[in-house]
């Protein structure tokens, strides 16, 4: 972890959700709250149709820190706020970019885009390397 | 669909109030169908729980019935996680949640009600894995 320095991009992650991706997601997780599969439901309530799961959001970010981190180290903390909503069929692209190296800690700034490239999740991610 | 004090008070007298406990067993096909779910095939979450797993094994929230007398839908503010040690196959966790906090705020579109919960997850061994903080937004 030697060359990892503050202000360096960690490789993207870019996903491609579909209402298919929702359904299996739900089931997973066990959350069966309609806005995500029941587009009639999700209008009813304001949202302009189905929408991704927070926490499928939170996902991805996740694998985009462990993917980058592989096995050289550990995911010590992991925080999503969800500024937005996001919706099945259109690409949302996962970044993140190194904010603080402080001995065997490192920091990370994370978020989601949509594909005009609005943050609609931001957040942070700390490791400790070589544990 | 009463935004009312009251319904607010109801909700607030539940912060500090433990949520009954729920222990799940770390289920080999569960973590491949979560894994296949959110489409990541590292071959580390054959044995190993990835960060958010711990949300499938018991709800991140606390169902409050009495927060669904405000607004009319639920939106995730935001999750943080926090890991003390790694959760495996075979593993029995136990997750303990609480209400911490209980606010509301006036938002663009009406007004907002938060309510932030708190959860532990504990191992078969008594080890704390993690601790996850949400806050889910009635509105």
């Amino acid at each position: 972890m030697m060359n990892v320095k503050v202000g360096q991009e960690i490789p993207e992650l870019v996903k491609h959700p579909t209402t298919r991706q929702l359904v299996q997601y739900a089931g997973a997780q066990g959350d069966f709250y309609e806005i995500h599969y029941d587009q009639a439901y999700a209008k009813s309530v304001g949202l302009p149709g189905v929408i991704l799961h927070g926490l499928l959001k939170a996902a991805f970010l996740g694998q985009l820190v462990t993917d980058w981190l592989g096995d050289r180290g550990t995911l010590k903390t992991f925080e999503v706020s969800y500024r937005g909503i996001d919706q099945p069929d259109h690409a949302y692209r996962c970044r993140g970019r190194v904010t603080k190296v402080e001995g065997d800690e490192v920091e990370l700034e994370v978020w989601g885009e949509d594909e005009g490239g609005k943050r609609t999740t931001t957040g942070t991610a700390t490791v400790r390397v070589g544990t | 669909m009463t935004t009312t004090a009251w319904v607010i008070d109801k909700v607030k007298s539940r912060i500090g109030v433990d949520g009954p406990e729920v222990t799940a067993p770390v289920e080999a096909g569960h973590l491949r169908r979560f894994a296949e779910a959110i489409g990541d095939p590292n071959p580390r979450w054959t044995k190993e729980a990835p960060p958010t797993f711990l949300v499938a094994l018991a709800a991140a929230s606390l169902h409050l019935n009495d927060a669904e007398e405000f607004g009319h839908s639920w939106l995730n503010g935001g999750n943080r996680f926090e890991y003390f040690e790694p959760v495996l196959i075979g593993d029995q966790v136990t997750a303990k949640g609480r209400v911490v906090d209980v606010y509301d705020k006036a938002g663009s579109s009406g007004n907002l009600l938060f309510i932030v919960f708190e959860t532990d997850y504990v191992n078969q061994r008594g080890e704390r894995v993690a601790r996850l903080r949400g806050t889910m937004i009635r509105r």
